[in-house]
């Protein structure tokens, strides 16, 4: 982003400044880029059960060149419907014992809220190496 | 009431990865098999019901901390619904060893991609 120039008050530069996104391009003509990466992902989740933000993310942060966290929060939002989408059919087809998942839904909810609180924080080279990690143990899984 | 807190840190643990959209359905699924004796198949459902709520609580900050990019999101969710549907139903009909492979070497891809820094973009409007 440009230095803001000394003609513009501070509380205009601040409104400039929380703008939206101001790293990423314009976002008319990403829009068949953003409907690949979400066919990609639905395509890998299917197939594989999960995984599916991995095409996600890679394809959103290095073909429509998003804002890392930009990426990863709009992976997450993505993901959700299609994992409602595979809960609704797992649920229907029964014989889950839904007892023994609600700790773990208890415990997300909180992880979710601090998560989100602490996102603003923590530094885009530790959420690209934390996701690198978890790749390189699923590369390990599925070559070996 | 012990067997209701180890699951319940746990998913608060990796639920703090999950709202960062870096992997903490991973983390949750190998401790629950690892260590907790859960299931593979019960394992991945409780998996995919964990993250509804933990993504959800995730979003709201999201949302009002501007991270979210409805363009992306408006294009890339209902295709990849789609998708992930039709995938589903011919998955019991393709022979999933064959991808493995290939899938395996895109993850790797994936983390040498993320950890190579990025290269910024040196001039600014």
């Amino acid at each position: 982003m440009s230095p803001t120039p000394p003609w513009i008050s501070a509380p205009t530069a601040r409104a400039l400044r929380s703008s939206p996104d101001p790293v990423s391009p314009p976002q008319g003509g990403e829009v068949h880029k953003y409907r690949v990466a979400g066919a990609l992902a639905g395509v890998v989740n299917g197939l594989f059960g999960g995984g599916g933000g991995i095409p996600l993310l890679v394809l959103l942060t290095r073909w429509a060149k998003l804002d890392a966290k930009e990426s990863f929060a709009t992976c997450v939002a993505v993901i959700l419907p299609l994992c409602a989408v595979s809960a609704a059919v797992l649920l229907l087809r029964g014989g889950f014992p839904l007892s023994h998942a609600l700790p773990y839904l208890a415990g997300g909810l909180v992880g979710g809220v601090i998560g989100g609180r602490l996102f603003r924080d923590v530094p885009n080279l530790w959420l690209r190496r934390v996701f690198a990690l978890f790749l390189l143990y699923g590369a390990w899984r599925y070559l070996t | 009431m012990k067997a209701w807190l180890i699951p319940f840190f746990l998913g608060a643990g990796t639920g703090v990865l999950s709202a960062w959209g870096v992997g903490g359905g991973t983390l949750l699924l190998l401790c629950m098999t690892l260590f907790l004796g859960v299931e593979q198949a019960e394992a991945q459902g409780i998996n995919l019901l964990y993250f509804l709520p933990t993504a959800a609580a995730s979003l709201l900050y999201h949302r009002k901390n501007g991270y979210l990019n409805t363009a992306a999101l408006k294009a890339a969710a209902p295709a990849g619904t789609v998708c992930a549907l039709a995938a589903a139903w011919v998955s019991s009909s393709v022979d999933l060893a064959i991808l493995r492979k290939p899938f395996g070497v895109f993850l790797l891809y994936a983390a040498v991609s993320m950890l190579l820094p990025k290269r910024e973009k040196k001039t600014h409007a």
